[in-house]
């Protein structure tokens, strides 16, 4: 980690408590180069800074976390967000990975392993959290009863591979990439890319589950 | 009137045939109008129907079992309630006044009539018009309570078969009632003139009554709907707001409390918070796991994570797919993975505990994972032997397979499989 560049890092948080715990945890390994407390304002100074990484939190009021991730591509700006919620709630996990965000962290995740995270966003990665990936193993079960009566729009991104789903559940049992790619003989990269193509399947696919646990999440 | 007596009667409610129970009270469970027959029948311990058919019989002689069920709604309490309508109405100056004055408009309206020898409808106009001022004071001086049961019924009257439209016997009822209605309607105005003699005009009266009436009473009728709807949404919010407080109050303000007692001791400190964490994420997300925690698979797992967290203080990742409902193989199963996560918690030196539970259709799949220190399999120490025996015999009692992935320093990883029928 030490030989890339440092991150540079915006925060999105509504509680200047946890700002002030994220930062004391992370301001050693990254630079922080900004914080917002409100969608407004984070919009612009995003847009405006071009961070590596936008830490954000899921929720906030006025939209919450979907409503800057809308904000900053509607500026058509390439920023990359790693989700921060004290939830664990389905719907809103895959509403934000499906609004753009690149990973999803809880906010208990310990300070070593966020700025872990943090350098996997800033380097292109996806950070899948082994509870994301129990969620994803549910919306693309193909027994699922709901599924049976809904016609597949588009095969290629509406099912998971069989190697997709190797990785995902070994990310669930708590595996990192490294001792995936060690269990499934492949190396770190390609476990990678695996982890890359299910983010877009999740972002695009239209399977209902999915669409689903996103809407739910727009009404509450 | 002794207290304990009125209580007593608020609780039992109900008419008990045989039993006559004191004091007179209206009836609150048993009512359909202001209760009184309901009142009686308990009181006298005698069923209800034979009260209310004497009313009935009594009103018609002129009127006069009106006049009565109205005397007595006015004076008897209702059941539960402190004092009578009438009671009510002479502690507060202002109502007093303003049905004292309505009374003496409706005596000067019935000597008018009286004058005037307009024959309404002859004996009836008295104890018509006197039931009605009744009324009038009753709503007066009903409490919120009671004005509420009698709006409900006011809505619903226009209505036969209930509020509930949606209720299919009710839709009948109403349909039925409004066809042979129509009929004798037809028939009668047919016996005066035929229909399209002289009743043509009179039907077409009729109809313009009709809709004279809905034009006067439908913004009204609607507009108490409507209250009443927005009413019903405000309870409801009212009440979901109070059991928020009462669990923040029954949990997490115990907590927060137990938490500053132990503020020395970290490690309790952390296990209340992460306790508490736990329960109060389980409460806003996935509550039907709560109410039917030990009838579900994800319910049996769950139940690990806590316990791994309450009494080792190590910290679980849990992650499902699918749920089933178990049974006795799957519950072994369970069983078996409890021994290893309390088997990682003890010796793995691990801060944390992965457990991945699956089910799938043809099979259920758990799998207990730490960082620790991990062992040599070929040597197991003879404490851990038993533990290991423990999970290998359980499993292979219901056919499952086990398999231990570890080596020392890298961590240990127990993985169990079980087939599944259907």
């Amino acid at each position: 980690m030490t030989d890339s560049p440092r991150p540079r890092v915006f925060l999105v948080d509504d509680h200047e408590l946890i700002r002030a715990g994220i930062r004391a945890e992370i301001a050693e390994a990254v630079d922080i180069i900004g914080e917002a407390d409100e969608v407004a304002a984070a919009v612009e100074m995003i847009v405006e800074r071009l961070p590596d990484v936008v830490l954000l939190d899921v929720h906030m009021p006025a939209g919450g976390g979907q409503a800057v991730l809308k904000g900053v591509s509607e500026a058509n700006v390439c920023v990359r967000f790693l989700a921060l919620s004290v939830s664990d709630a389905a719907n809103d996990v895959i509403s934000v990975i499906r609004a753009g965000a690149r990973g999803y962290v809880t906010k208990n995740i310990s300070g070593p392993d966020l700025v872990d995270a943090i350098y996997r966003i800033a380097a292109g990665d996806v950070v899948f959290s082994p509870r994301l990936a129990g969620f994803v193993l549910d919306a693309f079960s193909t027994g699922a009863a709901d599924q049976a009566n809904q016609p597949m729009v588009d095969p290629e991104l509406d099912q998971l591979t069989q190697r997709e789903r190797q990785v995902l559940r070994l990310i669930a049992r708590g595996y990192s990439y490294k001792d995936i790619a060690k269990e499934l003989t492949i190396s770190t990269k390609t476990v990678e890319s695996h982890v890359s193509s299910v983010l877009r399947k999740l972002q695009l696919s239209s399977r209902y589950q999915l669409s689903n646990w996103a809407t739910e999440r727009n009404l509450n | 009137m002794e207290k304990e007596e009125g209580m007593s009667i608020t609780t039992s409610g109900h008419a008990v045939v045989g039993t006559p129970q004191r004091p007179l009270r209206r009836g609150r469970d048993n009512s359909i109008l202001g209760g009184v027959c309901g009142g009686f029948a308990t009181r006298l311990g005698i069923k209800e129907r034979n009260i209310r058919i004497m009313f009935s019989l009594l009103t018609l002689v002129f009127g006069f079992g009106v006049l009565v069920y109205m005397t007595f709604w006015l004076v008897l309490t209702r059941s539960g309630e402190e004092t009578s309508i009438i009671q009510g109405i002479f502690q507060n100056r202002r109502e007093a006044q303003v049905v004292l004055v309505a009374f003496i408009g409706t005596l000067i309206l019935l000597v008018a009539l009286q004058t005037t020898g307009v024959d309404t409808t002859g004996g009836f106009a008295w104890p018509l018009v006197l039931a009605s001022f009744a009324f009038f004071a009753v709503w007066r001086g009903a409490s919120s309570d009671e004005r509420a049961h009698l709006t409900e019924l006011l809505n619903s009257a226009p209505l036969i078969g209930g509020v509930s439209a949606t209720n299919r016997r009710g839709i009948v009822l109403r349909v039925l009632a409004g066809i042979a209605l129509m009929f004798f309607g037809l028939h009668t105005l047919d016996s005066i003139g035929g229909v399209w003699g002289a009743a043509a005009p009179a039907l077409f009266g009729t109809v313009i009554l009709v809709v004279g009436l809905l034009v006067l009473l439908a913004p009204w009728w609607l507009q108490n709907v409507r209250e009443l709807t927005s009413e019903r949404r405000e309870r409801v919010r009212v009440e979901e707001r109070a059991r928020m407080v009462a669990h923040l109050h029954d949990s997490v303000l115990q907590t927060l409390t137990l938490i500053e007692r132990a503020a020395g001791n970290e490690s309790d400190v952390v296990r209340l918070a992460r306790n508490q964490e736990r329960e109060l994420r389980q409460w806003l997300f996935s509550p039907d796991l709560v109410a039917n925690g030990s009838t579900s698979f994800v319910g049996l797992v769950g139940a690990i994570e806590h316990d791994i967290e309450n009494d080792y203080g190590v910290k679980v990742e849990l992650v499902t797919v699918g749920d089933c409902v178990p049974d006795d193989k799957v519950t072994a199963l369970v069983a078996a993975g409890r021994e290893a996560a309390i088997n990682a918690a003890k010796w793995s030196e691990s801060a944390s505990i992965s457990i991945f539970a699956e089910v799938e259709q043809t099979s259920v799949s758990l799998f207990v994972r730490d960082r620790g220190v991990g062992f040599d399999l070929d040597a197991i120490p003879a404490d851990r032997q038993g533990i290991a025996l423990s999970i290998r015999q359980r499993m292979a009692h219901v056919g499952g397979d086990v398999t231990i992935d570890t080596a020392i320093g890298s961590g240990t990883e127990v993985q169990l499989v079980l087939a599944r029928q259907g």
